[in-house]
């Protein structure tokens, strides 16, 4: 009987992978035959999100919410072509990422955990603020730093290592997509840390009771100020690997409800809101279903603006399955 | 017969909580529902009430029999709840808690404010109790709110009231009111289920008893017929537990020293404490005692005075600079300031512990394992896995697993605030004597409660809090109920 219900626990704690199942076999279906390559492509379309998801993830389970990471990607991404544009460095492009990451995830954090003003309304106004940056310096900065672009960050394809960095964002180690292998190191590394470290626990623990935590010497405002670096920094990550793929950022529609996607993806893959609860590599399951759903509405040749629909159907279907499978069991279970 | 409970039966995934137990009510009497944590009395009360279905046996209900109980149904047949953690929102004001769903209303459903705020003053004139109908709840005081829960159960005509114990955030005057309305209610035909841990109160006010013991009915009688000693040896099964346990120690230097030490709700302490000391601290609610705890542990700011740990001034207002000089404390209020419900047990005992050494950023588990199992054994802790929710210990076991948690950071000075709390009987006297001989190994340890009983077997002495400021010292030999009474009342200095 343990045997059983350690099974059951699993597939409770795991119901993420059998919603990805179950979408992929729709996308087999649909798809006329899977490729290979088709398969790892849900890699590569999946890695921004995922990584940005991360984050959001790890600021849900902390129980608070961040809103502006979409137009925090535009933002980070925009300055980060200019940046290259500047400096024709890769390494630096980088660096610059991870470090305005981390200032965009500071302010928010600061206003969250020190201010203590509610999660919802900091990154709602930094939302508007970073996105309405992005959009605004992308006029007033000299047009041969955009790369020649109008109203679009580019990047000059005139820059020496222009084609390395390119074929960072497109190209694959064997046969895998390398932006893929980012985000499964991302996940792999943030599954060390939430359910391996110190850190970890008490990321969770503030979630699950904050004036527990604190009554455990646990510095809430500094742990939450943290996890909203971390999540900036992730955020950064994304950004670079979003120019690495496209070569450009448009900020009036890069990460445009990407908040939203990352959020969708977190609880699909099995984080509570509330806080306190969830699993990294669920956040990794929920966007790639997502990914895969993209596939499959291009796969049947519908209108692409009925995308948005499905996916929010999906969401409240999965969520409502997860409610009701307890009470459904608990009614017919003996 | 107002309530008949026959040969209930409930599990929770196949485990029994309660094994064909029996409950019978008068009308008109109050009744005493004992057990120790675990014992199924609130597993039956929630089958009353309509929370849990029960698996079998018999309910009935003013004559009535009642197969299928729900929540609505048992608030219809008059049966009222009023719980330990009171449920009434405190955003809101007294009189629109009590109308909450049931408001007056035109026929437009236009509130009609006035007269719910007429109603709820008579009602209140009534039973004596001073209350505002139009404050708001969060400006109330703990012993109001619990009246207020009351008033609310009987202005919809409650023929039945549970009262799960409801004294536990009382002093001994807002007690003695409470079971003065107990009394006229219960002359105008008021049954009262009344739970709690407080012998002295149950002899007071109950008429009829039950005692249940690991979810068995054992006994049920007229409390007259039997003692305090009867009763609690029914609870436990056993009397081993209630030997006098305390025996004198050495003294070692001084470790703790506050020298007048101010800070909300307390001023200008003094005390000198000594390794491997206990000190009892003790006082009505609100005196100061808890306050003074929570300063010490850096949840509150000091507002003057010094506290000093082995020759080193501890920084005030940082739980964890406390925590690294060696000071732990086991907080009160254990759902709100100790569990992490979502965390297994290994997890709630090792938080603290991490906070310390966060330096070493990974986490070995197995070493981690080994320390639980240890402490598991030391302190007795009933749990089968340690991967197990916080949530699936009882009361007592939570507590056990806390205070290994405070163990485990190796803390020289613990600080323990009403450790006892909604703790059965065999469970407090095992934490009594793992107390004392922690104090034997050297460990310092304050504790502060409000039941004297406990301070009398352990403390080395009791300090004695009237209103922010320690009235009166008693050494171990003085240490008796109405000794403390006397000077936390003020009424030695009055």
């Amino acid at each position: 009987m343990s045997k059983k219900n350690s099974f059951t626990k699993a597939i409770s704690q795991y119901s993420f992978v059998l919603v990805f199942i179950a979408i992929f076999i729709v996308y087999a279906i649909t798809s006329h035959g899977l490729t290979w390559n088709g398969v790892m492509n849900i890699f590569r379309h999946s890695a921004v999100i995922g990584i940005i998801g991360i984050g959001m993830g790890m600021v849900c389970i902390t129980g608070e919410i961040d809103l502006s990471v979409g137009s925090m990607l535009a933002l980070i991404s925009g300055f980060a072509v200019v940046i290259y544009n500047m400096t024709g460095s890769i390494l630096v492009t980088l660096l610059f990422c991870l470090a305005f990451g981390a200032v965009c995830g500071l302010i928010n954090g600061v206003l969250v955990g020190y201010v203590r003003m509610p999660a919802f309304i900091v990154t709602l106004a930094t939302m508007l603020i970073y996105r309405s940056f992005a959009q605004y310096f992308c006029q007033r900065i000299p047009k041969d730093l955009l790369g020649g672009g109008s109203s679009v960050y580019r990047m000059s394809n005139s820059i020496e290592s222009y084609q390395t960095f390119y074929n960072f964002g497109n190209g694959k180690i064997a046969t895998v997509p390398i932006v893929g292998l980012v985000l499964i190191l991302v996940v792999v590394i943030f599954t060390y840390v939430t359910t391996s470290t110190k850190f970890g626990k008490k990321v969770y623990a503030i979630g699950s009771n904050e004036k527990g935590a604190s009554m455990n010497g646990i510095n809430v405002n500094l742990m939450k100020t943290m996890v909203f670096i971390i999540t900036g920094c992730l955020v950064g990550v994304g950004a670079f690997l979003w120019i690495a793929m496209n070569a450009s950022s448009d900020p009036a529609t890069t990460g445009k409800s990407n908040e939203m996607y990352a959020i969708a993806s977190a609880v699909l893959g099995g984080i509570s809101m509330s806080g306190g609860r969830g699993k990294i590599l669920g956040i990794l399951f929920g966007a790639m279903s997502y990914t895969v759903i993209d596939k499959i509405i291009v796969a049947l040749k519908m209108d692409s603006l009925i995308n948005d629909a499905i996916k929010g159907i999906i969401l409240l279907v999965v969520i409502l399955i997860q409610l009701a499978g307890p009470k459904l069991k608990e009614k017919f279970g003996h | 017969m107002l309530l008949e409970m026959k040969n209930i039966d409930k599990s929770f995934n196949g485990v029994p909580v309660l094994k064909k137990v029996q409950l019978e009510v008068e009308k008109g009497e109050v009744h005493a529902l004992l057990g120790e944590n675990g014992a199924g009395k609130s597993t039956l009360m929630n089958v009353l009430t309509g929370v849990h279905p029960k698996d079998g046996g018999t309910i009935v209900f003013d004559g009535e029999p009642q197969e299928h109980m729900t929540i609505k149904k048992s608030e219809e047949l008059g049966i009222a709840f009023v719980h330990q953690e009171l449920n009434l929102f405190n955003d809101m004001t007294v009189y629109e808690n009590i109308f909450l769903g049931k408001e007056i209303v035109n026929k437009f459903g236009h509130c009609n404010k006035k007269e719910m705020i007429r109603r709820a003053g008579e009602l209140f004139s009534q039973l004596d109790v001073k209350i505002d109908p139009t404050e708001k709840v969060e400006n109330l005081k703990t012993s109001e709110k619990q009246l207020l829960e009351i008033s609310k159960a009987l202005f919809f005509q409650a023929k039945l009231l549970i009262l799960d114990e409801p004294t536990t955030a009382l002093n001994n005057d807002e007690i003695d009111h409470l079971f003065q309305i107990i009394r006229n209610l219960k002359k105008n035909g008021t049954s009262f289920i009344f739970i709690s841990h407080k012998m002295p109160e149950i002899f007071r006010i109950s008429d009829r008893y039950t005692v249940f013991r690991n979810g068995e009915y054992i006994a049920s009688g007229t409390i007259d017929s039997v003692t305090p000693e009867e009763v609690t040896r029914l609870l436990v099964g056993n009397t081993d537990s209630f030997k006098d346990i305390y025996e004198t120690r050495e003294d070692g230097e001084v470790i703790l020293r506050l020298s007048d030490y101010s800070g909300p709700g307390f001023e200008h302490i003094n005390l000198d404490i000594r390794k491997g000391q206990i000190v009892g601290l003790t006082g009505l609610q609100g005196a100061g005692s808890s306050e003074l705890m929570q300063c010490m542990f850096g949840i509150t700011r000091a507002t003057g005075g010094e506290l000093w740990m082995e020759g080193n001034r501890i920084p005030p207002a940082s739980t964890h600079k406390t925590m690294k000089a060696g000071i732990a404390m086991l907080a009160s209020n254990r759902k709100e300031n100790s569990v992490i419900p979502d965390m297994s047990l290994l997890e709630n005992m090792y938080l603290a512990e991490h906070t310390l050494s966060a330096k070493k950023f990974a986490i070995h588990k197995k070493e981690e394992q080994g320390k639980y199992e240890k402490y598991r054994e030391m302190l007795n802790i009933k749990a089968q896995d340690s991967s197990d929710s916080i949530l699936s210990l009882s009361g007592g076991n939570q507590q056990k697993v806390f205070l290994a948690r405070w163990l485990n950071t190796d803390a020289d000075v613990l600080l323990l605030d009403n450790p006892t709390q909604g703790i059965d009987v065999g469970a407090k006297a095992e934490i009594y004597k793992l107390i004392l001989e922690l104090a034997k190994e050297g460990k310092t340890i304050l504790i502060n409660t409000l039941e004297i009983p406990e301070i009398q077997k352990i403390a080395d002495y009791c300090a004695v809090f009237y209103e922010g400021r320690i009235v009166k010292i008693l050494p171990h030999s003085e240490i008796d109920e109405q000794t403390v009474m006397l000077y936390s009342t003020n009424a030695a200095g009055a």
